[in-house]
């Protein structure tokens, strides 16, 4: 049963691209990149309890390290997308090593603070990064350059890393991030080295984010500065808020009702974008603190037991 | 300063730890050899906490040592003691709430078989058995699927016990393991307690407030009053203490039977 419902569910990924009009195959590419990110910001909310507010430094660390190898250092596409989430990894190891030392608020705070000295780094080093200008022309090759390639290929390598997440998620591993989650101190006295595990899912997290910051970097072309500010550090934030950051699927949800949102009120209303996302994110957090995904799990939840 | 004694499975010399100007552990003395119950009681303040907390190395002393079978854990972390050998239990319930009962257990036994660096594994499958066969013990099996969160109070408790005895401890520590509980479960859950450690051969070290409860398992009572030992011996040794029966058993004598 549940495998079938798998099996429908990647028949119409993989039917529906060619039946699209050609914007919304890009449309949903991206969305599958913004379903990556919040999911691998997902795993440290929803399954360590730790808000980043800077995870934008590991998207742009990834998206700038598949860039400028491909670019300045002429690799082939596929290694320098395969370069982009050990490049975030590192960062995140690096940063993350500070980070997890603090709490809450703090936390938040810390890695925010981290984002902004990414941001200011690719904003000042010219040389390497472009600066303002960003690096364009940041293509696939030929036989992925075509809109409905470069979709199909985001969605099997999304896929795959959906695939390894759900994986760390129901892995041990992600069964004491829960625990940490959930009571750190107890943590500790079942025998969790506390700090060193909420590291080892920054750094898994920064990984996957970066993986996602490469992919957005070819589908884009180009490059900026903006990858690593505010901005898109909230990006992942609001996308879970929005699908549920209880589930593992509700990030996925989220940017999907995210995108298709933007691409249709933000064409239409430019101007009243931000007031429609923040009302929507009010809406969410006050009237569904579980997110679509919950409200959809409760509703379930209230079927299954009427009968 | 004591030489370690090997035999005995705690020993605690000369311990001191201070909170601004409350001497809150103030030289204490203890040692717990192998197969003990031994309760640890006084007033409120008496530092029954502190001292769990010392030597469980969730807080760091001023002065004094802790051995643990012979060896000194001076700034040892818990996660350490647990892999030694030393589990505790907590005053307020702490447990993973959000978890089902089954996996905060099964959480637990990861760690102590140190998988919990497996990522890719599903943990659903992981030690379900051995899980269960602890959620027996403490009479738990039918909550297994439940969120432990919505869990009575007293089953609550008795799953911080399956998680303390997750880890396969030679020494248990138990804070007030009764706290919040009606009095008939309070026997019950020291009658349990008490029954693993036989079993098991772990030794208790447990404080309570219930006097009842105290002279009906401890088999050694250590008194604390004001940071120190006032006094030490079998349960009948320190009802019969008149500096005991001053400062702690004469003001409550309607629970002192």
């Amino acid at each position: 049963m549940r495998v079938a419902r798998w099996l429908v569910a990647i028949a119409i990924l993989l039917i529906l691209p060619p039946l699209l009009p050609s914007f919304l195959v890009v449309v949903m590419t991206e969305i599958a990149i913004v379903a990556l990110f919040a999911t691998a910001f997902n795993l440290l909310m929803g399954f360590g309890g730790m808000v980043s507010f800077g995870h934008a430094a590991y998207f742009a660390l990834g998206a700038y390290a598949a860039a400028i190898l491909v670019k300045q250092a002429a690799w082939p596409m596929l290694l320098g997308l395969a370069a982009a989430p050990f490049a975030a990894a590192a960062g995140a190891l690096f940063f993350g090593f500070f980070i997890v030392r603090l709490t809450h608020t703090y936390f938040a705070m810390l890695s925010l603070a981290f984002a902004q000295i990414v941001f200011t780094v690719v904003f000042k080093w010219k040389a390497l990064t472009g600066g303002d200008d960003g690096l364009l022309n940041v293509w696939p090759p030929a036989w992925l350059k075509s809109p409905l390639a470069y979709c199909y290929f985001t969605l099997v390598v999304v896929g795959l890393a959906m695939l390894a997440l759900h994986a760390i998620v129901d892995s041990p591993f992600g069964y004491a991030l829960r625990a940490i989650r959930e009571n750190p101190r107890r943590a500790r006295f079942i025998g969790v080295n506390v700090r060193r595990h909420q590291l080892q899912a920054f750094v898994l997290s920064g990984f996957f984010s970066g993986l996602a910051g490469g992919l957005f970097a070819f589908f884009n072309g180009s490059v900026f500065p903006d990858f690593a500010y505010l901005n898109k550090s909230f990006e992942p934030l609001v996308v879970a808020l929005l699908g549920g950051v209880q589930s593992f699927f509700g990030p996925l949800a989220g940017a999907v009702g995210f995108k298709i949102l933007e691409t249709y009120i933000a064409r239409q209303w430019p101007i009243y974008w931000p007031l429609f996302l923040g009302a929507a994110v009010v809406f969410v957090v006050v009237a569904l603190p579980q997110g679509f995904v919950g409200l959809l799990q409760r509703r379930a939840w209230r079927t299954r037991t009427a009968r | 300063m004591a030489d370690p004694d090997g035999s005995l499975v705690l020993q605690v010399v000369g311990l001191r730890k201070h909170f601004g100007g409350v001497q809150a552990v103030n030289g204490v003395d203890l040692a717990v050899a192998e197969g003990e119950l031994r309760a640890i009681i006084g007033p409120n303040g008496a530092g029954k906490t502190t001292l769990f907390n010392l030597i469980s190395g969730d807080l760091a002393y001023d002065s004094g040592q802790i051995y643990f079978r012979g060896e000194e854990i001076n700034g040892l972390p818990p996660p350490e003691l647990c892999r030694r050998g030393l589990a505790r239990t907590f005053q307020i319930t702490s447990i993973f709430r959000r978890l089902s009962t089954l996996e905060n257990v099964q959480t637990a036994l990861l760690t102590h078989h140190r998988r919990h660096h497996n990522l890719f594994r599903p943990a659903r499958r992981l030690y379900r058995d051995e899980a269960m066969v602890l959620l027996d013990r403490v009479g738990l099996v039918d909550q297994a699927p439940k969120p432990s969160g919505i869990l009575p109070h007293g089953d609550q408790r008795r799953l911080e016990l399956a998680l303390a005895l997750a880890s396969e401890p030679q020494l248990l520590m138990l804070d007030e393991p009764t706290a919040g509980m009606a009095p008939r479960e309070r026997h019950e859950i020291m009658a349990l307690a008490a029954g693993i450690a036989t079993d098991a051969r772990l030794t208790i070290v447990f404080t309570e407030h219930d006097m009842d409860v105290v002279f009906a398992v401890a088999r050694r009572i250590t008194v604390l009053h004001q940071g120190a030992v006032l006094a030490e011996g079998t349960p009948l040794e320190v009802r019969g203490h008149p500096e005991v029966q001053r400062v702690y058993l004469g003001q409550r004598r309607g629970t002192a039977r």
